[in-house]
Formats: C-alpha cells, structure tokens, sequence
C-alpha cells in the first residue's frame, strides 16, 4: 500500500515553478507514495519570516506540523528551504516543552489545532535516494537517462546545518549521486555543488547572488555537465530564471539547462513531457530531451 | 604506529610569487591533534612551515585551518579521524579560505579585525552608573549565552559564500557580537546598533547558506544571531529601510493576505524603485508563466493565521 505523506510543495512549486508540482503528483503514484493536500498549511516563511517576526515564524510552521498530525501523516517536501523551515521548529519546540506549550496557546487562541511533537518531515530526494527507494524505482523498469552527464546540485540548506538537516554528510553528500547513477547517468563532479545559489537574496542583492550563482554554474559546465539537476525550486529559480542574469553579470556563457529532481526521474521513467512542462524553463532543455530520448 | 601523509598548502613570499604543496609524512601515536601534527612537521622536518597557534585548548581560536576543506580548529581536530572520513587518503591542510595567505599556513586577519571593530563589540551603558554592578538575570543572560561564546577564530567566515561574493560583507563573527551586545539589557544602543548593522554589506546581504553555523566550532550560530538582528530591526522600525527588510515585509503582507507567497508582488515590494526598469526581464518571466497572479493565494482557515499574526509578540 502507498505510504501517505501530508504533501507541503512550498508556494514556489505552487506557483511560479508550477512544473515541479505536476511532475511530483504524476510521480507520486509510480514511487509508491499517496500526497495528501494541505489546504490550510500557510508559507514557511523562507527564512525571511524567521528573520522579521521569529516568534510568528515559529508559531506558523508549527501550526502546519499541527495539521500534518491531524491528517496522520508525516510531511513530504520538495523544497529545500521549506524543509529546514519546518525541520527547525519541529526540533525547536521538541526539545523544549515550555516552548511547545507557549506555542500551543496561541495556536489555541486561533482557534487553530495544538501539536503533539509526533511527525516528521522529509523531502523527496530523503525518501528516493534511499535503497528502499532506488529499488522503486527499479521496480518501475526505468528507460533510464541513456548516460546524460548531470551536475547534482544540492545548494545549501537540506544540507545545513547537519544538525537540523541530519540525512547525509554536508560536505560530502552522495544522495543525487546515487539517483543520477541509478537512473542510467554519469555524475558530472564538481565542488561548488553544496554551494549558495544566493537565491535569498538575489531580490535585495541581486549582484551578490549572481556571482554566488556563478560559481556553482561555471564549474558545472567546466565538469562537462549537459546539465544540472536541483532538489529545489529556489535553487532552480536562481539557476535557471535568472541564468542570462548571471551570464551578463559575470561575462560567461553557462549554457546549462537545469532540471527539477522530479524531471530527472521523469524523465528516466519516462514520465509525458507535458506533465514535466520544460516550456517553462528559461534555458532549453532540447538537447537534454534528445540525449534520453523523451 | 599510524602513520599519516600530509599534503600541505605552501606560500613563502619570499622566495617564491607561488604557492604550491608539499607533502610530509610523520609517524605517530593514535591520539594526535592536527596542530600536534603541523607542530611536529615544523619541529623535526621543516623549521620553515608557519602556522598560527597559541593555547592548543581551543579557546584561542589561532590555529584555524582547512583540513580536506572544511574548516576547523586544528587543535580540536584528530588526525585518524579525519583519515576515517577521507578513507585513508593524505590529509590535505591549507590555511582558511575568504582571506589572503602571508606566509604557508597564516593569513592576513586584518580585514576581520576591522569588520569585529565596525559593529562596536563592546558594552555601551551611557546611562547614569548604578550604585553598585548592573545584574542581569540568568533569563537576560541566557538571550546572548550563545553568541559569548564566540572565540573570534573566523571560522565562519572562512566558508562564508556572501563573503566569496561580496569582500565587504561585515560578516558572521562581527553579527554574533553585535548581537550580543544589541540583545545585552544593560546596553542602551539597540536602535543605533539596528542602524548600523542594516546598512549595505549588513546583516540583509547574508545569504543563509548556513555555513557558518555548521563550522562554527563553539556552537555559536552565527546565522541565527543574523536572524535576531533582523528581528532587532523591524522592532525598531526599520521594516522599509533596506531592500533586505522590504522583503521580508512582503512575506508579511502575502501571509496576512492570503498565507501563501505572492511571489509576482515581492519584486516591486522589495524593489520600488528598481523594479519598473527591469521590464525586458519581468517580460520574459511572465512568457514563461513565472509572474502567477498578484491577486492573494488563499488558503483555508486564514482567519487563524490572521488571529496569529495579531497575538503573537516578538521576545527578542
């Protein structure tokens, strides 16, 4: 039987990145996972609530824990920076009951649910790249990425701080390695990987986050990657919304075109290319579809 | 007995523009710190390898330095245990990253020295003397216990990728002190120092990617005393001053309005002025579908997250 995970796409995937919704609904059912809704879950906040109102970040993301343990289900994410948000005021107020109960009555006050402390929150590269997880997706008998030469770029916070995130090494991980292989690629090998793609502040600074970007894009395409695949849409906003940005910014040509993980698997699966909506993209991804033949 | 190969970053300026590696071996018992190691290689087989090291008790924070690329103390750092990590392979040491090396493994600290001063790390109590000490409650104390525990290593900035970008950035270390102090009851520059720290290169140009929290060797958290700061801010009223805090401004606006991010709005909200000049772009992101509605995104129940947003006070 599918596994039931309270599904929490984070407002980019809802909206401006709507391709890597679709893609991981039309995966759901193919990785053995059933997504439940959560019609009243807010934003996470994305650091930038934490940074103005700490108090009201916690409250809010304990708030859709809350709702989580009410649907009895553990929550799934797709978005790196939704994770650490949830993950943090999970632990937060776990660790401290004076906190939780602090918490609780405002939640209470709301009119809102009070949680318990009992759920989880996971991504989905977590649950995938696990062995449980690569044999799914051996199960499904994968065409596979026919030796495409992908950059796993993992960008910074479902990593950091390891004490929050905790799924693998930060300074060596292996996770997107292990499904770029799985799925019949060549992993293109690079150090800025882990890296800041500056998407946080890339509205505010955006100089600043355009040379982050570059590093991580310059070394992908010296590794000779036909492309860079990210677990989150952030990370993929400030890779490929604003590649040409970055281009002009630092005098360069990248040229690289940068999948969603759920596209990659797509892909491998072969998922129809109008669910993974690659028209959506700013750098074209044709010459990635004819290597794997989609 | 282990033995271990170290390959070593090299910078002697005076006999060559270059740097280049070296590599040493050394035999040694099971415990051995890297700073043992580095000091034993300088002792018994080369007289020239500098490093920069006082207390060997990581309190100094001296004898900071890349070992396999990740920052550390290396008088916190076991020799066999990074051989664990790394599989056995030469232990690679290079001086720490995001300043310039003077000589091997040394590197020139000034610009961290004048970026800690910058933020006045030090109490300023400029209202009249009590009759005896000014006690802090354990409760007060507690608010700041992390950010004292700063060594000033730089660690943090050593991985810091707002720094890599940005050679102005004040930075992590600098924000934990000015933290300290903003948050310290006995101090009475809160506002101005909320002032000081929002300008450019401030506290609004981290970029979150957290490693500074992860290498931090005395569980600091630099990033999180950024995130109070910023919290420090908007309490006085510095929510529309940097585009920083107008960014996060409009994740307010877009909760209070409908709980999800309108992502459309926060351009123009985080940039007034800038954003109507960059229309060729904005052009382009709503071909692509990358400009959703700027109408609210409601979801369910908002009348709890509104009832929230009203109750909930800020404790910073």
């Amino acid at each position: 039987m599918a596994r039931k995970f309270a599904y929490y796409p984070g407002c980019v995937a809802e909206f401006s990145s709507k391709e890597l919704n679709s893609t991981t609904k039309a995966l759901a059912p193919l990785l053995d996972i059933d997504l439940q809704e959560m019609p009243a879950a807010t934003c996470c906040g994305a650091g930038d609530v934490a940074e103005a109102k700490p108090n009201l970040y916690l409250t809010l993301n304990v708030r859709i824990l809350s709702q989580a343990e009410e649907m009895g289900c553990d929550i799934m994410t797709i978005c790196n920076v939704c994770t650490l948000n949830l993950r943090r005021a999970n632990k937060l107020v776990r660790e401290d009951p004076r906190l939780l109960e602090a918490v609780n009555e405002e939640l209470v006050k709301a009119g809102a649910r009070p949680y318990e402390g009992t759920r989880e929150v996971t991504h989905l590269l977590w649950y995938i790249a696990t062995e449980e997880g690569l044999s799914l997706l051996e199960r499904q008998g994968p065409k596979g990425l026919s030796g495409l030469r992908v950059a796993p770029y993992y960008g910074c916070q479902l990593l950091r701080p390891s004490s929050v995130m905790g799924f693998e090494d930060p300074d060596q991980p292996q996770s997107l390695e292990r499904l770029i292989v799985a799925l019949g690629g060549e992993v293109a090998d690079y150090e800025a990987k882990s890296k800041c793609c500056g998407f946080p502040i890339l509205l505010a600074r955006e100089n600043t986050a355009l040379k982050e970007s570059h590093v991580a894009l310059s070394q992908a395409r010296d590794a000779g990657a036909e492309c860079m695949v990210t677990p989150c849409p952030l990370c993929h906003l400030a890779m490929d919304a604003y590649q040409r940005k970055a281009e002009a910014v630092n005098g360069e040509t990248y040229n690289m075109p940068v999948l969603h993980l759920p596209q990659l698997i797509g892909l491998a699966l072969g998922l129809d290319n109008k669910i993974m909506d690659f028209k959506r993209h700013m750098v074209p991804v044709d010459q990635v579809l004819s290597v794997v033949g989609a | 007995m282990p033995q271990t190969t170290f390959d070593v970053f090299r910078y002697q300026p005076d006999t060559s523009d270059d740097a280049y590696r070296q590599t040493y071996e050394l035999e040694h018992g099971e415990d051995l710190t890297l700073l043992d190691a580095i000091l034993r290689l300088q002792n018994e087989q080369d007289g020239t390898l500098a490093v920069r090291y006082s207390c060997r008790s990581a309190i100094c924070g001296s004898c900071t330095c890349r070992a396999d690329g990740k920052t550390v103390l290396a008088c916190m750092t076991q020799v066999e245990d990074l051989k664990d990590q790394n599989g056995g392979q030469p232990v690679r040491v290079d001086p720490i990253g995001n300043f310039k090396p003077i000589k091997d493994l040394v590197v020139d600290l000034e610009p961290f020295w004048s970026k800690f001063r910058s933020v006045k790390p030090y109490l300023i109590a400029d209202d009249a003397p009590p009759e005896r000490e000014r006690i802090v409650s354990k409760e007060a104390m507690q608010k700041i216990y992390n950010e004292s525990k700063c060594i000033l290593c730089a660690a943090c900035y050593s991985e810091c990728n707002s720094l890599a970008a940005d050679s102005e950035f004040v930075g992590p270390a600098a924000f934990a002190w000015g933290f300290r102090f903003a948050a310290d009851e006995r101090d009475t520059q809160r506002s101005q120092r909320a002032k000081l720290y929002s300008g450019e290169h401030g506290i609004w140009d981290c970029t979150r990617c957290m490693y500074c929290n992860e290498r931090c060797p005395k569980g600091v958290d630099p990033r999180d005393a950024i995130e109070k700061l910023g919290g420090i801010a908007f309490q006085e009223g510095l929510g529309m001053k940097d585009a920083g805090a107008r960014h996060a401004k409009a994740f307010l606006y877009s909760l209070r309005h409908g709980g999800k991010l309108n992502e459309t709005l926060l351009v123009p909200l985080t940039q007034p002025l800038k954003a109507p000049f960059d229309l060729p772009f904005a052009v382009k992101m709503i071909s692509k579908g990358k400009a959703p509605s700027p109408l609210p995104h409601k979801i369910r129940r908002l009348d709890e997250v509104k009832t929230i947003m009203k109750n909930v006070k800020e404790t910073i």
